[in-house]
């Protein structure tokens, strides 16, 4: 099982279904990123909601938050520092999954300003649980290719 | 052999956290710049807002009542002042949680307008006066629905909008009208 993984992750195909996955990451992740880019004080408004973050630290992380998406998510697209821009996109989707279920834990409802700062958008939630998880297994699985992939090169 | 193998992955180990670092430093001082560009720029500094009844206050940012830092933003009012307009029935009381938090018991006559459904209710809002007195208010202190809804109905124009942010909890532990039900 593990070793058909391998060789496809190796073939052809593997890398052309990694990269896609990489350019779809790093799209959604630049969408994600312009709506807190143009209201930095809703997002941070958001992120307030979750009572997590210290106050002092909430405006910077409001302001480099989304920064880092969108540097990321173009990185991903254009395969510069694609390493680093996954595991530091995993790593942030780690910290929303943690927050969101503390949220959730601690009988919170709120919108999550995961992709846009519209009031519509869905609130906090398994969904959202699961969404993140699922992003965050595709940064898994690229990482895993790369330490498929790295010997041989 | 060992020693070649550890130096390998120092020297990639390094590169990737030279890597993610750049990623950092790149975001950051994109980020801080942008803020002197950008219409809605906020600062560096969390700005704090004290909001609470008259007696104790609790430290909120200011950005959770006034995001986009422009006009004026919605101020809190006390219960006593929450109660005088609603005994000479000069306000409106909007409830801004779940319509299932709503229905096990809220203020008397309060109008349920869950926060994050604001645009379901965009079209009774449009047929209120701008500058109808509205009070805004939900669970308590540990929520921050009636300052959200505060700040989405400042941002659509009504002038007179205040947040009772000691909320359902206070209301009701004063012993002041409630009523339960859709």
């Amino acid at each position: 099982m593990r070793a058909s993984l391998d060789n496809f992750l190796r073939s052809q195909h593997g890398e052309w279904f990694v990269r896609s996955i990489q350019i779809g990451l790093g799209l959604l992740f630049i969408y994600a990123s312009l709506d807190k880019i143009w209201n930095p004080g809703l997002f941070a408004k958001s992120i307030a909601n979750y009572r997590l973050l210290p106050l002092p630290l909430l405006h910077i992380s409001a302001i480099i938050l989304p920064w880092l998406e969108l540097v990321c998510g173009v990185a991903l697209v254009i395969n510069r520092y694609q390493r680093a821009a996954y595991i530091l996109i995993g790593s942030l989707l780690l910290v929303f999954i943690l927050a969101i279920t503390s949220a959730m834990a601690r009988g919170l409802d709120f919108n999550c300003g995961c992709f846009s700062m519209n009031s519509e958008e869905s609130n906090v939630g398994l969904l959202k649980i699961l969404q993140n998880t699922g992003l965050f297994l595709s940064c898994a699985l690229m990482e895993y290719r790369t330490r498929v992939v790295q010997p041989k090169s | 052999m060992e020693h070649l193998l550890l130096s390998f992955v120092m020297n990639k180990m390094n590169k990737l956290t030279r890597d993610i670092l750049t990623l950092i430093v790149v975001s950051t001082v994109l980020g801080i710049s942008a803020q002197a560009v950008l219409p809605n720029g906020i600062g560096l500094k969390t700005e704090i807002t004290i909001v609470g009844d008259d007696s104790s206050g609790v430290a909120v940012p200011a950005v959770s009542i006034n995001p986009n830092g422009d006009g004026e933003a919605a101020q809190n009012i006390s219960l006593r002042n929450a109660y005088s307009a609603f005994e000479n029935n000069t306000a409106l009381f909007f409830d801004a949680r779940s319509p299932e938090d709503f229905g096990s018991g809220h203020i008397k006559d309060a109008i349920n307008l869950p926060v994050h459904a604001f645009m379901d209710s965009l079209t009774y809002l449009e047929n209120l006066n701008l500058s109808r007195h509205i009070i805004t208010y939900c669970d308590g202190e540990d929520c921050n629905a009636s300052l959200d809804l505060a700040a989405d109905l400042k941002m659509m124009g009504f002038s007179n909008v205040n947040f009772f942010f000691g909320g359902w909890q206070e209301w009701r532990d004063a012993g002041y009208p409630i009523e339960s039900g859709p």
